[in-house]
């Protein structure tokens, strides 16, 4: 049904946004037939902007609530006037209008009898201070008064953007917090794209599973996990998605991840042929819900995604162990979460896992800004946090040569454990060397400069050169000499066992991992 | 040969591979680390050599995207992987300044990019910004990119030719404030990062599908540029005008110790201890003036340990003389676990500290302006429809009745 109907146009039936002239938005299901009321603003008729474009502005001009295109003005250009504030005190009776005037003439506006401009015109005139203002006051003033009783509103076309902010500004504890700087970062870091298969556990109410979506158009396929009893993806419903484009989002609930021992089909329960009408309703519902359980776990267990997207309300870790295995290599995993507190623990466990390369905790930062000819400036309130983003890069952690048993694995690390200590040993051998060397260098000044340059070099050139400086200008510092003979033993011996062990470098099963799922 | 030939052509810089697996010819990002990147094509007898060593091209075919891939020595490792349009823009050749992550996205997603939409681009510049735009387009939607300097067009054509992304581009070299975009009724989107923006927004208002809504996006760092291309988008009835900044703060997350202060002034006191008992030995031997030179040697050594473990005592003795203290603080107080915690400054990797926290911090330096994002509202078209007409007439007829 949705399907037929075209995104271009506002349709029937469908959600949309409106903005009214205060800047509110308001979520309405667009009915044929009926009138739709935006309170102080006047009300309009459905019918009026059923089957045309996205864009336009509209203005409700008479008493019949009958709607036209409203031409926008230009920005108006301020001119610079003598004008100062010097002369304006804080002053009510500058109004010359009582309240109870404004209100008769609000309501002659509702009627329809007076349009807003000419509301606001009169409020205008009746200001005695309006003319001493500076241009940029006055501007100031005849925009506030506008966005009280100009009567135009503006459909806007629900989409990622509009719905996040919609949301993030009415209920932003609802999507958790996901500012739209964050959400699309989120996107781009996810690499989502028409025909990618996507792994996602949306606690956001299906704020990024809706903006995965539309990022796909129908092509690929999204996998959601849901705890309780059924997945709350309400913000998808606010898209005006096709059904091709439904059909992508595919929900599995965490708790048939695995099938349970006891788990039976509904043929397995009930003899299909001894059932009565009544019953067999029940028993087709149930064969559909089973089959859709079954079509997911298929999904999840085939594997091969290509990204796991995690904004959930529980421990990231925990997800990130049980999910981690159905990602293909190469594939970004990116966790969201409204506090960066939430997400350090998680960065340490990645940065242990050999799974996982490079995490990176970023947090975005946004600034909206007025923008109006000779009076731009940031606007005075903005947004504190918008949610925080872990994301790192699934590897395959491959061993070099053909795989390891786990007791070979094991005799590797500790054989790295050894190579550790060794090496310490060396870096000792080769300061105390290096130092020795340079005593000697200092003792034949001008028989070896060769040697004494080298010195430096590497440790087993050094102790080399050092020994046939010795040989030439036979200096009688016993002691050094044999520390260095020892050492460069030391030395050697150190480097044969670590260049021995690193050929076998430990490893994770991880293709073994792969294997498993797949067998499953 | 065929089948290799045609799984180039169907492989791009778009889609991911299907089998994810290397072979001959494919484009792989070779990661060292966060900032040693670089985009290799995979070839029989090539070897890319890194400071970790040597790494046989050869060794690569076969493996999965993905893949750590140790060095011919066993010294060191890198990683393998598939090249998306994020980690182009890490590793591609800077002909131009570029868009990096947070422009890109927060551009994409006010503009409202997906599938199927035509986009038009200006300038190329280094085609960062390019390949993320392709990618959300792909595979029914087309992007229009101009760039007037004619070796930068060469380049970035080249690259697009290379990634398999020519089916979804069209590049022109083009000087579009002067030449316009010569399009009309065409985009969807269109995003102008040029010097003067305000000279191609009458061009870009003929490129827009005319009966639909479309977004249009400046790119300026200059609020000098904002002012300018404000009063053109107005002047050509572009709507709902607004402006943002937007930028990334990435995290340095460490793990600090957090002592209490009880924790802090144990330990303060133990080394108090210590210095007490070691005085007197050391002046005792000072008093006695030769020293072995084994004696010294060995004092050298401790002094070395000692700076390791950033301990502020300069002797041997003293050294020794803070094990025993160790010792008998540790059975004499019933405080004994502050008297490892010690040791713990000495061995921090051995073990974790319970007491240690995660912190994240942000760089004392980061980026602080990248450029001015304005956008705009194209609105479509207004025909006379049998709507609007009847609403004309209406309104025409209350007008003259009044």
């Amino acid at each position: 049904m949705a399907s037929k109907n075209s995104p271009d146009t506002i349709n029937a039936g469908e959600h949309v946004f409106i903005k009214m002239p205060s800047d509110n938005v308001k979520c309405i299901i667009l009915k044929r037939n009926t009138t739709v009321s935006l309170g102080k603003f006047g009300t309009f008729n459905a019918n009026d902007i059923i089957g045309r474009a996205w864009g336009n502005t509209y203005e409700i001009y008479d008493t019949d609530s009958k709607t036209r295109v409203y031409q926008l003005d230009e920005i108006n250009k301020i001119e610079e006037t003598e004008n100062n504030n010097r002369e304006i005190v804080d002053d009510p009776s500058s109004q010359k209008l009582s309240l109870e005037e404004i209100k008769a003439l609000k309501s002659e506006g509702l009627k329809g009898e007076l349009t807003g401009e000419e509301i606001v015109n009169k409020i205008k005139e009746s200001n005695a201070s309006f003319d001493k203002k500076t241009a940029y006051s006055q501007a100031k003033y005849l925009q506030k008064k506008g966005k009280k009783f100009h009567k135009i509103f503006t459909p806007i076309k629900p989409s990622t953007y509009s719905v996040n902010e919609y949301f993030y500004i009415k209920n932003p504890a609802k999507i958790r917090d996901i500012r739209m700087d964050t959400l699309s970062q989120l996107l781009s870091y996810s690499n989502v794209h028409a025909g990618c298969k996507m792994l996602v556990v949306d606690d956001t109410q299906g704020m990024i599973v809706s903006a995965f979506a539309e990022r796909m158009g129908g092509k690929g396929t999204i996998l959601g996990l849901y705890d309780g009893d059924n997945p709350n993806y309400d913000v998808v419903k606010y898209m005006n998605f096709s059904q091709e484009i439904l059909d992508t989002i595919k929900v599995l609930s965490w708790l048939r991840l695995h099938r349970a021992p006891d788990e039976k089909s509904p043929d397995e329960l009930q003899d299909v042929t001894k059932l009565i009408d009544k019953d067999l309703e029940g028993y087709h519902r149930r064969i559909k819900a089973y089959n859709i359980v079954e079509e997911s776990r298929k999904i999840l267990l085939e594997g091969c995604f290509d990204a796991l997207i995690i904004a959930s309300q529980y421990q990231p870790e925990s997800i990130l162990e049980k999910l981690l295995p159905y990602v293909q290599g190469s594939r970004p995993v990116v966790v969201y979460h409204h506090a960066k507190e939430a997400l350090l623990e998680t960065n340490r466990w990645m940065r242990k896992s050999s799974d996982l390369l490079a995490p990176q905790l970023t947090e975005s930062w946004l600034r909206k800004s007025q923008v109006l000819p000779g009076r731009t400036h940031p606007e005075m309130s903005t947004w504190g946090t918008g949610g925080c983003l872990l994301t790192a890069t699934r590897v395959i952690d491959k061993p070099v040569q053909a795989g390891l048993t786990k007791r070979e694995r094991l005799e590797v690390e500790k054989k790295n454990a050894e190579i550790k200590k060794l090496k310490r040993m060396r870096e000792g051998a080769e300061n105390v060397v290096a130092t020795a060397s340079t005593q000697l260098s200092t003792h034949t000044p001008p028989a070896v400069p060769s040697a004494s340059a080298s010195c430096t070099s590497t440790s087993d050139t050094a102790a080399v050169s050092v020994s046939s400086g010795e040989a030439e200008t036979k200096i009688t510092t016993t002691t050094t000499i044999t520390t260095i003979t020892t050492l460069k033993a030391t030395v050697e011996e150190s480097e044969m066992a670590i260049t021995e062990v690193e050929i076998g470098e430990p490893q994770d099963g991880d293709e073994r991992s792969t294997k498993r799922i797949k067998q499953e | 040969m065929s089948s290799s030939s045609t799984s180039v052509e169907k492989q791009n810089f778009v889609n991911y591979k299907e089998n994810n697996t290397i072979e001959g010819g494919d484009p792989v990002v070779v990661f060292l680390s966060k900032e040693n990147m670089s985009l290799i094509r995979v070839k029989k007898g090539e070897i890319f050599n890194c400071k970790f060593g040597s790494f046989k091209h050869v060794d690569m075919i076969g493996l999965q995207y993905g893949t750590k891939l140790g060095s011919n020595t066993g010294r060191g490792f890198l990683y393998l992987l598939y090249p998306t349009p994020e980690l182009w823009t890490l590793v591609l050749p800077h002909r131009t300044q570029i868009l990096y992550i947070a422009d890109i996205s927060f551009v994409m997603s006010f503009l409202n990019l997906k599938p199927g939409m035509s986009m038009i681009e200006s300038g190329t510049g280094s085609g960062s910004f390019s390949h993320s735009i392709i990618r959300t387009l792909a595979p029914t939607g087309h992007l229009y990119t101009f760039e007037y300097h004619q070796e930068r067009a060469d380049a970035a054509k080249k690259e697009f030719e290379d990634h398999g992304l020519s089916d979804l581009v069209t590049l022109q070299c083009r000087d579009v404030c002067k030449d316009g975009f010569n399009m009309e009724d065409k985009v969807d989107a269109v995003f102008l990062d040029l010097p003067s923006p305000w000279e191609a927004v009458e061009s870009a208002k003929k490129a827009f599908k005319q009966d639909k809504i479309g977004k249009i996006c400046t790119f300026s760092p200059c609020i000098e540029q904002i002012s300018r291309t404000v009063i053109a988008l107005d002047e050509h009835g572009f709507a709902d005008i607004q402006m943002y900044e937007c930028l990334i703060r990435f995290n340095e997350i460490r793990v600090i110790p957090m002592w209490t202060i009880d924790e802090a002034m144990e330990k303060q006191r133990a080394i108090e201890k210590k210095r007490k008992r070691a005085k007197p030995r050391v002046l005792r031997e000072q008093q006695d003036g030769t020293k072995s030179s084994s004696q010294q040697q060995d004092q050298e050594d401790d002094d070395e340990s000692e700076n390791n473990n950033n301990s502020k005592s300069k002797s041997a003795k003293v050294e020794s003389s803070i094990n025993e203290s160790h010792q008998s603080s540790g059975t004499a107080t019933p405080k004994s676990a502050s008297g490892s915690d010690m040791e713990d400054v000495a061995e921090p990797r051995e073990r974790i500290d319970p007491k240690s926290i995660a912190i994240a911090k942000l760089p004392a330096e980061q980026r602080g302006h990248t450029s001015y994002l304005m956008f705009a509202t194209f609105t479509p078209v207004v025909h006379e429809s049998s709507l609007t007409e009847a609403i004309a007439c209406e309104a025409q007829g209350i007008q003259d009745s009044h």
